[in-house]
């Protein structure tokens, strides 16, 4: 299969296309508008459904409808359209609804800017909307991956019956690079619990997150956190570089795990020893990646487009918070590799 | 091998399309190429501008310091000069910059892009004319694979005009 030269954001739709998601609905933001788009474009061609709402709460909405009959539907926005989803995002994880929704960070809070961002973090693993749910985060760091997460998502979120959130930001989205698009292969197999007719069925399947008494509830929230269990057990997922014999391990995701890359290489090529962690799930969060360096004097060395927010998961994992520093970029601006080392120089000197 | 290039200018003039017929070129010849676009909400008038890298492998796709950088507009030399690694490049748009830079250390070619390329096809056709001035800066990429993209990507009725403007830019250029 050949390569194309793509941006993010179109190659994550061209992917979700193939894979078989043949309904978007939302409302275009920047930095998230061109999937939207290429799915509009490619609508009557490809026999897709399209539906711009009248705003995500609709948006979002309607992906828990089309999820709830075991069909693949998406959404895309950026964090002040997420924002209006909570509500949704609550209820399709209460519901067990399989959907997949993309976030394209961009700095808040607030409308704040159009540039890359990883503001969301929060929002994005610790819930946003209400009561004791997760949702599986994915944070791409290239339109290779962003393109393979398309089906991966799509995966997770049938296997657990789960909604999954793939995290890409401005960066990701708009940046072009080669990618290999997945093939057409995808199979749509009935559901046992969709909601999609009695068809054949001899009962009607129902979806509902309303309680019948404390107790039931009770036992229903026990059933979900064990769900999550699972997916912490089964799911984490990360990406290492020169970790072995590291006195320093940079910890960072996304867009600015690859300005990473670079920092690594110019402190090896001043006698450090530094290397790379990559959270990909962000929920899961990697704990497993840090359980190695438990009794050590390794130095994380944590940094992120925000204020500080995976830094707390990075200090719970390493159980030392004073092995952990932090350096956070704000408003959109994405720090140069050169920048990001000399940060380390000044911290660790 | 890895080169870093980063082109400036004003929403319009075409920046991101010089650096996409680039990476599409390299692409081609099978580097990892990454273009990091970034543009204002203007559709028109607002900064628009790229990075690009052409390496063998996965890396930054932000730039600390570039090997050519090619300014459209006064702002852009005002914001890019600095970024030049030493021994680099800096290409001057001499149609809409007056001023000069400032540095020493790297090699400043200023070339007045509308001018020539009214002359050999239209005004419209400046980019491609900028286009063959970061082209002759280049190794990994020559006048043809550039010509070759051309050809592919542009209308039919534009190409002759565009590779007239792209090879009197890469000829004017004395880098």
């Amino acid at each position: 299969m050949s390569k194309v030269f793509m941006q993010g954001n179109e190659a994550f739709a061209e992917a979700a296309i193939r894979c078989g998601c043949k309904y978007f609905f939302g409302y275009p933001i920047t930095p998230s508008s061109e999937i939207p788009e290429y799915y509009a474009k490619k609508a009557p061609s490809e026999g897709l459904t399209f539906v711009q709402a009248e705003t995500e709460v609709s948006a979002f909405n309607m992906v828990a409808g089309v999820a709830a009959t075991g069909k693949r539907g998406m959404t895309a926005t950026s964090g002040p359209g997420f924002s209006l989803g909570c509500e949704a995002m609550s209820y399709m994880s209460a519901a067990s609804l399989p959907a997949v929704i993309v976030d394209c960070m961009r700095p808040g809070p607030a409308d704040g800017e159009i540039l890359g961002s990883q503001g969301d973090y929060n929002q994005l693993t610790k819930g946003g909307g209400h009561g004791d749910y997760n949702t599986i985060v994915l944070a791409p760091y290239s339109v290779q991956e962003y393109a393979d997460f398309a089906s991966l998502s799509f995966e997770l979120a049938e296997k657990y019956r789960n909604p999954v959130v793939v995290a890409s930001d401005g960066t990701i989205a708009k940046m072009m690079e080669n990618v290999e698009l997945p093939e057409k292969n995808y199979q749509f197999k009935r559901s046992d619990w969709a909601c999609d007719g009695i068809n054949g069925r001899s009962h009607y399947n129902d979806i509902t997150t309303c309680g019948d008494g404390p107790e039931q509830w009770e036992r229903f929230n026990i059933a979900l956190q064990q769900k999550y269990y699972n997916i912490k057990q089964y799911e984490q997922r990360w990406q290492e570089m020169n970790t072995e014999n590291a006195d320093i391990i940079i910890v960072a995701f996304g867009s600015l795990a690859r300005v990473c890359i670079d920092t690594v290489k110019i402190a090896t090529q001043n006698g450090m020893k530094v290397g790379l962690i990559r959270p990909i799930t962000l929920w899961p969060f990697p704990e497993k990646a840090f359980e190695k360096y438990e009794k050590t004097n390794t130095k994380f060395f944590v940094t992120e487009l925000n204020a500080g927010q995976m830094v707390d998961d990075v200090k719970i994992a390493v159980n030392d918070k004073n092995r952990v520093k932090f350096y956070g970029k704000l408003g959109g601006i994405t720090p140069t590799p050169v920048e990001l080392y000399q940060k380390l120089c000044e911290i660790y000197q | 091998m890895k080169r870093e290039l980063i082109f400036s200018g004003i929403g319009g003039q075409g920046t991101i399309l010089m650096g996409k017929m680039i990476c599409t070129a390299a692409a081609k010849k099978g580097y990892y190429v990454t273009l990091s676009p970034a543009y204002g909400q203007e559709k028109r008038g607002g900064r628009a501008s790229c990075q690009v890298v052409i390496s063998e492998e996965m890396g930054s796709m932000n730039i600390s310091e570039a090997d050519t950088i090619l300014v459209m507009d006064e702002k852009s030399l005002n914001d890019y000069e600095s970024k030049v690694k030493s021994g680099g490049t800096l290409i001057i748009n001499q149609s809409m910059i007056t001023k000069d830079a400032q540095r020493n250390d790297i090699d400043v070619v200023k070339i007045p892009f509308t001018e020539i390329a009214t002359e050999v096809a239209t005004a419209k056709s400046a980019n491609m004319t900028a286009l063959g001035a970061v082209v002759k800066t280049l190794d990994i990429v020559t006048l043809d694979d550039v010509k070759e993209i051309i050809k592919i990507k542009m209308k039919p009725a534009l190409v002759e005009q565009n590779i007239k403007a792209l090879e009197a830019g890469f000829h004017f250029c004395n880098k």
